[in-house]
């Protein structure tokens, strides 16, 4: 294996990852800078709460008590190499979802003289740059600093080749699914012929399901003392399975164990080495397999009324419309869009179970309004990014900018309205709020919407982004963050009125008349509505810049 | 010399830069209706700035844009509704299939449903894709897609052609089919303005011929003139091409490259 082409092939990652789209389309800027600003606040952060950490501990008198604490971190580093497992599984798999569109980034450059085995072992270290590798370089500060107060050098330095085995284990693990994955979908395409593209979409939309309630599960943060107890001694009754073969290696060296601490680390040293074999071999049979093509219908072409033209759109606008709608049913990466406000739905009526929730009505009216406001602020703002390099057909096509911000907006305003509909729908079945509740939550709703479309619609032609490698950006980072902080005040103005409802129905405020939440209600819609055409005429402005500076 | 009625395209002094790249240097041109206009020169010389400019897909910094009677500048989106362009590489809507793609363009620039049908089928069969419409243009191969963009720059009937390589890819007979079908077009007054770095296609397609260096315009007329400026009598386009760019040491870089 040549390591020097293993980091090439790591650096066209990281270069990748760092186009950006300038105010010239055609022109790329890099910001090394802010490329590392990530990683060197991570090591600060790691190194300010080891330096807290350490403080605190050497500043406990009582010597019971310093042992309790000794005895906590203990557990802390035991049970790290799992958690780190738990979220770099999370985050590979995350990444690997975002780039499961985009073809160029998975295919390996078989014409070069690069082996398998150096673009397996590349593609696996390529998976944890960014966050992940952000969060182990600030647990590896951490646990370097808090090991010079407590004295257990030894302890750490086994902690930390423990965390980067695992992550590494981590990212192998998501490789070897990423091929099987693309080898078994190809097969099911192949076999379900006509239907292949609803099965790729209810395929892919269940195991995004199952994906995200597993992440919001872990990231909620609910309990955590709790998970890393469970972690820490939960791994010795299941210590035959190869994952936890790392933490197993720490909690045998904490107790001396020196033995079951050589066999567990060459254990986890061979498994490591098993999958990254299993990995290459995989990458070597199937690397270069091409998913067959989807064939949607046969047969002379007839074109069909279109249910848009007979709503009163144009036939461009109508055209764009019906485009978008199968890009979101079709596109990988854009129907995780659909996730969000299913999972949201599935975890807030779970939560709702829960007795200290139950009979919260003001706690229960959200469900109707966070989906479709969630979804008019992340859809709007990636609907002209979405459109990625075929965007020239927009530059190039005879439409307006108030057309195109129009088809736009109603596309994203009706779609997130259905999804409050639907999510409304299961809310309403399981939590059964009042009457009242339903009526004043489903227009604040609506509201939102509108406005939240409008907005978000602005920053998307404003900040469009069409790189699409190593995975589609559709929005600039700095526009998508400014939006949904915009967003989010906005929200906040829109349902103010209703706050003093809200607190009548959790009793902190004595009861309001009948009229008042009509009032409210009125108040909240000529907000939004001012807001709406504002933003509205502001992104018909800044489309009209798009299409004329077009390449420019 | 064409009166103003026969210009489909004037070009007076159009000048872009990229930072300090000059794209097009104050470019002058006209282009006649129903002519077939070819735009030679190596890479980097600005054809398909020039081409983009046209159909105002790129602003320029100096210079006035006058296409189909129209200025660039102050309704473009006249212009393009009839104008037909393929880019360089045409990035096609991958998650549509080739009838949906073609259905989509056709409605983006408002052709009616008995026409949109009657065009798109009759293309499909001539450039023999049909059989293959019904599939994700994400299989399709580059000669395949090469067609579908051709097919989506043609179904509107356009008074204007922009192509920027559009025979690239595409094989010996469906590039004879759209040569044969530029000629018809022009025939009926469709000006064709094409970019091609394959000189045998210009020679044999184009009414006259532009070759740009630089961003410059270096010559422009038919094969006949073109042989007279570069004063080679009786010489090929390639001749001319590589003696009017200052190019024509191409042994020489050879011979460098073998040693």
């Amino acid at each position: 294996m040549k390591w020097r082409n293993v980091l090439r092939l790591i650096s066209v990652d990281i270069k990748s990852g760092r186009l950006i789209r300038g105010q010239r389309l055609r022109r790329y800027r890099e910001r090394r800078v802010l490329q590392y600003v990530m990683y060197g606040g991570s090591c600060l952060l790691g190194i300010a709460v080891g330096l807290l950490v350490g403080t605190v501990y050497s500043g406990v008198p009582d010597p019971e008590m310093k042992t309790g604490l000794l005895l906590n971190i203990k557990i802390l580093f035991i049970a790290a190499p799992t958690l780190v497992l738990t979220y770099s599984l999370i985050f590979t798999m995350m990444r690997q979802i975002q780039r499961a569109g985009i073809k160029a980034s998975i295919q390996p450059p078989y014409w070069l003289p690069i082996t398998w085995g150096e673009h397996t072992l590349a593609a696996i270290l390529a998976n944890l740059i960014g966050v992940q590798l952000a969060a182990l370089l600030s647990m590896v500060s951490a646990i370097s600093v808090v090991s010079i107060f407590l004295g257990e050098i030894p302890l750490a330095t086994l902690t930390i080749f423990a965390l980067l085995a695992i992550a590494f284990l981590a990212s192998a693990t998501t490789e070897i699914f990423r091929i099987l994955q693309v080898r078994l979908t190809g097969a099911v395409y192949k076999t379900s012929g006509k239907a292949a593209i609803w099965v790729r979409f209810f395929g892919s939309i269940l195991i995004f399901i199952a994906f995200y309630v597993v992440y919001f599960f872990f990231t909620s943060g609910a309990n955590f003392p709790a998970i890393i107890e469970a972690l820490a001694s939960g791994q010795k009754t299941v210590w035959f399975i190869p994952y936890l073969w790392l933490g197993m290696t720490l909690f045998s060296f904490v107790n001396g164990h020196i033995v079951e601490t050589i066999a567990f680390s060459l254990g986890s040293v061979t498994f490591l080495s098993a999958l990254f074999a299993v990995a290459a071999k995989l990458n070597s049979r199937f690397g270069l397999y091409e998913p067959p093509a989807i064939s949607i219908s046969i047969g002379a072409y007839t074109p069909r009324p279109s249910i848009w033209g007979r709503l009163g759109f144009s036939s461009s606008e109508a055209a764009i419309m019906r485009k978008d709608f199968k890009a979101f049913t079709r596109r990988r990466e854009l129907m995780y869009f659909f996730v969000l406000p299913i999972v949201i739905t599935i975890m807030y009526t779970s939560l709702m179970r829960v007795p200290y929730f139950q009979g919260s009505s003001g706690f229960s009216a959200l469900i109707l309004l966070i989906p479709g406001a969630l979804m008019a602020t992340s859809m709007g703002s990636m609907i002209i990014g979405q459109e990625g390099a075929p965007v020239w057909h927009l530059y190039s096509s005879p439409i307006t900018a108030e057309s195109l911000v129009k088809c736009k907006y109603r596309f994203v305003a009706i779609f997130s309205c259905a999804v409050t509909l639907a999510c409304s729908a299961v809310g309403i079945l399981i939590i059964r709020p009042s009457l009242r509740i339903i009526f004043a939550a489903l227009i604040e709703s609506i509201f939102l919407i509108v406005t939240l479309s409008a907005v978000s619609l602005r920053a998307g032609v404003k900040g469009a982004s069409f790189v699409e490698i190593p995975r589609p950006r559709m929005i600039r980072p700095v526009d998508g963050i400014i939006n949904f902080i915009v967003c989010i005040m906005l929200s906040c103005v829109i349902l103010a009125p209703l706050i003093p409802y809200a607190g009548t129905m959790i009793g902190l405020l004595a009861p309001l008349p009948h009229f008042y939440l009509y009032i409210a209600l009125a108040i909240s819609g000529t907000t939004a509505a001012i807001a709406t055409y504002g933003f509205y005429r502001i992104a018909v402005k800044n489309a009209k810049h798009f299409l004329a500076e077009a390449e420019t | 010399m064409a009166s103003d009625s026969d210009v489909t395209v004037k070009l007076t002094g159009v000048a872009k830069r990229y930072a300090d790249v000059v794209a097009v240097d104050y470019v002058d041109l006209d282009v006649k209706k129903g002519e077939i206009f070819g735009l030679l020169g190596p890479n980097g010389s600005g054809k398909s700035t020039l081409l983009k400019m046209i159909l105002g897909l790129v602003k320029p910094d100096s210079g006035s844009l006058n296409v189909l009677g129209i200025k660039a500048e102050e309704n473009p989106v006249a212009i393009k509704a009839q104008t037909g362009y393929v880019p360089e590489v045409p990035r096609l809507y991958e998650f549509l299939t080739g009838m949906e793609y073609l259905d989509f363009t056709a409605d983006l620039y408002n052709v009616s449903p008995a026409e949109k049908r009657k065009r798109i089928n009759e293309y499909l069969e001539a450039l023999e894709l049909q059989g293959r419409e019904g599939d994700m243009i994400s299989a399709y191969s580059l000669g395949m897609k090469q067609k579908t963009a051709l097919i989506s720059a043609f179904v509107h009937r356009p008074k204007l052609l922009l192509l920027d390589e559009p025979l690239s890819g595409l094989d010996p007979r469906s590039a004879r089919i759209i040569k044969d079908l530029l000629r018809e077009l022009a025939s009926k007054g469709v000006t064709t303005i094409m970019s091609t770095h394959i000189l045998e296609i210009a020679q044999a397609m184009c009414d006259r011929i532009a070759i740009m260096y630089e961003g410059r315009l270096l010559a422009t007329g038919n094969m006949e003139e073109l042989r007279e400026m570069a004063r080679l009598p009786g010489s090929n386009l390639e001749e001319i091409f590589l003696a009017l760019t200052g190019t024509s040491d191409v042994r020489d870089v050879v011979e460098a490259l073998m040693k």
